[in-house]
């Protein structure tokens, strides 16, 4: 699978502030990629460096195969974008708002229709945009970016704002459409539980490094999977789970143990459960806990992470 | 460039530019029909032309320019338009230009729709008051050859307004250089060194000295060509964060 967007070193510093820290990342062609990371983490500024909206210090941005740098124009004929600022014209209608893009873009006067229909608007693209909802805004945003029909789709923060209905409707649209449009997504979010159920790939950036990236199935297949313990003796149980070699922490009252990659689950919670009764910790539960991505991202952006290498799944 | 030009004068058909481009020269319309209806005496054409255009050319002509420039650059500002008119597949400088385009074309329309509804009020009061009746002819013509060279001279005004106001995001920037300039233009109009001053060189083309007039439609219009150049030329280049 090639590459619909790839940085090498990308870094860019504001004065003395480093926002982004030599990110190399690689959005698959048709993937949806998740770019996860916290409020100031450096997604917004990756983002505004793949549509050649500020240059950066160092590093190189290529979208569809075209470095930014070197040809923004050539790049951005590729690129769609939903920006967190919409920037619409609150006196004008939908419609008229879509149609300054689409002269901009030289397009048919029929691409405005067409992108009303994928995003269901058709119906309101005659009322001003200042009577729109948030939910309204950010599907004409949608329908804005894909005038063109781009190879690809930057989405800053898409879910923002939205009500459970309409970040439902959003995840569903999203993730149907690469099968619909031959697209690649890739939208920033901090949002965990939308990225886990809206993306194929993911990119976790934290205080402007990214630390980990990969496809998201597989990258929950081959982490190793943790069990909880409800015991009665938390401090003797956690020496008999140590003298096994396992990572221990807790959480909300549970002994969670780490098991190893390619542990087999069963077995090692039958041998757990052996150990502990034969050193007299009375067990009262053993659940297996699958490490969802809020896990995994919890453990690359601790508050004081050590210096990691990006990890590639 | 005309796909972007047409762009920039839909949103201008749509917002408040064009009650302002209608507002500032009835405003002096309004005050020219009035004056000559208080008069005892009629005046010729070319007292009240001229006083119109000295009004436009040392007041409102800054004032609109102003408010103008203001309105253009909140239209981008105010719904932070700016990233995603920056990530269109469009060379930057062009966005910028046709704006500045938009501006120097308003500005040109107002000069002449000032002629035209000066004229109009004349014709207004004459028409109530005959006796007041200007004699002859007006000298259209020379009016606006006068106007072209206010609004040349202008060029330079308008460059330092069209900048602060694109350049900053609040309009304040803007709106204090406006009033500042407009201000020592009507409290110094008369003082030479005012044909350096950006904000006076329109009403210098009244001047009776040809020195002033050369001068000042020199600095005003051709080191404000030079100065537009660069503004486009900057605005295009720099980072908008």
């Amino acid at each position: 699978m090639s590459a619909a967007i790839e940085t090498l070193d990308l870094t860019r510093r504001f004065g003395r502030h480093l926002a982004v820290d030599a990110v190399s990342m690689c959005v698959p062609e048709r993937a949806v990629y998740g770019f996860l990371g916290r409020n100031g983490a450096g997604k917004t500024t990756t983002l505004k460096m793949l549509l050649g909206l500020i240059r950066p210090s160092a590093g190189t941005a290529r979208v569809a195969g075209i470095d930014v740098a070197g040809d923004r124009i050539g790049a951005a004929r590729r690129v769609g974008a939903l920006l967190e600022a919409h920037g619409f014209y609150g006196n004008l209608t939908g419609r008229e708002n879509l149609d300054l893009t689409r002269t901009l873009l030289g397009l048919p006067a029929g691409e405005v229709d067409r992108v009303l229909e994928v995003v269901d608007m058709v119906e309101f693209a005659c009322r001003r945009v200042s009577d729109f909802s948030l939910g309204m805004r950010q599907r004409l945003g949608l329908a804005r970016a894909m005038l063109g029909a781009p190879s690809v789709l930057v989405l800053d923060e898409p879910t923002s704002g939205l009500d459970p209905d309409g970040i439902a409707d959003m995840r569903r649209f999203l993730k149907a459409l690469p099968e619909r449009t031959g697209a690649t997504v890739l939208l920033s979010s901090h949002l965990l539980g939308e990225i886990e159920q809206t993306a194929s790939h993911i990119g976790i950036v934290h205080e402007g490094r990214l630390v980990l990236e990969g496809d998201l199935a597989r990258l929950k297949a081959d982490l190793a999977p943790e069990i909880a313990l409800r015991v009665d003796d938390g401090a003797r149980a956690a020496a008999v789970l140590r003298s096994h070699d396992l990572s221990l922490s807790e959480q909300g009252g549970e002994l969670v143990a780490q098991l190893r990659r390619g542990d087999d689950h069963d077995l090692a919670c039958a041998g757990l459960n052996r150990a502990l009764v034969e050193a007299g910790v009375s067990v009262f539960a053993i659940t297996p806990r699958a490490r969802s991505l809020e896990g995994i991202y919890r453990q690359v952006s601790s508050p004081t992470p050590p210096r990691l290498e990006p990890e590639i799944v | 460039m005309l796909a972007i030009l047409s762009v920039e004068l839909r949103k201008l058909n749509r917002s408040l530019a064009l009650v302002l481009a209608l507002a500032a020269p009835s405003l002096i319309g309004i005050f020219i029909f009035f004056n000559m209806m208080r008069g005892k005496a009629p005046m010729p054409w070319e007292m009240w032309l001229g006083s119109s255009t000295a009004i436009w050319a040392f007041f409102m002509l800054p004032m609109s320019v102003t408010a103008l420039t203001a309105l253009v650059a909140h239209m981008e500002h105010g719904p932070r338009s700016w990233d995603h008119l920056r990530a269109l597949p469009v060379p930057r400088w062009k966005i910028y230009a046709a704006k500045a385009v938009c501006v120097l074309a308003l500005v040109a329309a107002m000069s002449l729709l000032n002629l035209a509804i000066t004229y109009g009020a004349v014709s207004a009061a004459a028409a109530i008051k005959p006796v007041l009746g200007p004699a002859g002819d007006p000298d259209l013509a020379g009016s606006l050859m006068l106007l072209g060279k206010v609004w040349l001279a202008g060029l330079l005004m308008v460059a330092l307004q069209f900048w602060t106001a694109l350049r900053f995001a609040s309009f304040v920037p803007a709106l204090t250089l406006g009033i500042g300039g407009t201000f020592f233009a009507v409290v110094a109009t008369v003082a030479k060194a005012g044909v350096f001053f950006p904000w006076q060189m329109p009403v210098n083309m009244l001047a009776t000295e040809a020195w002033r007039v050369n001068t000042a439609l020199g600095l005003g219009g051709g080191l404000g060509l030079v100065v537009l150049i660069l503004a486009v030329a900057h605005l295009g280049r720099r980072e908008v964060l």
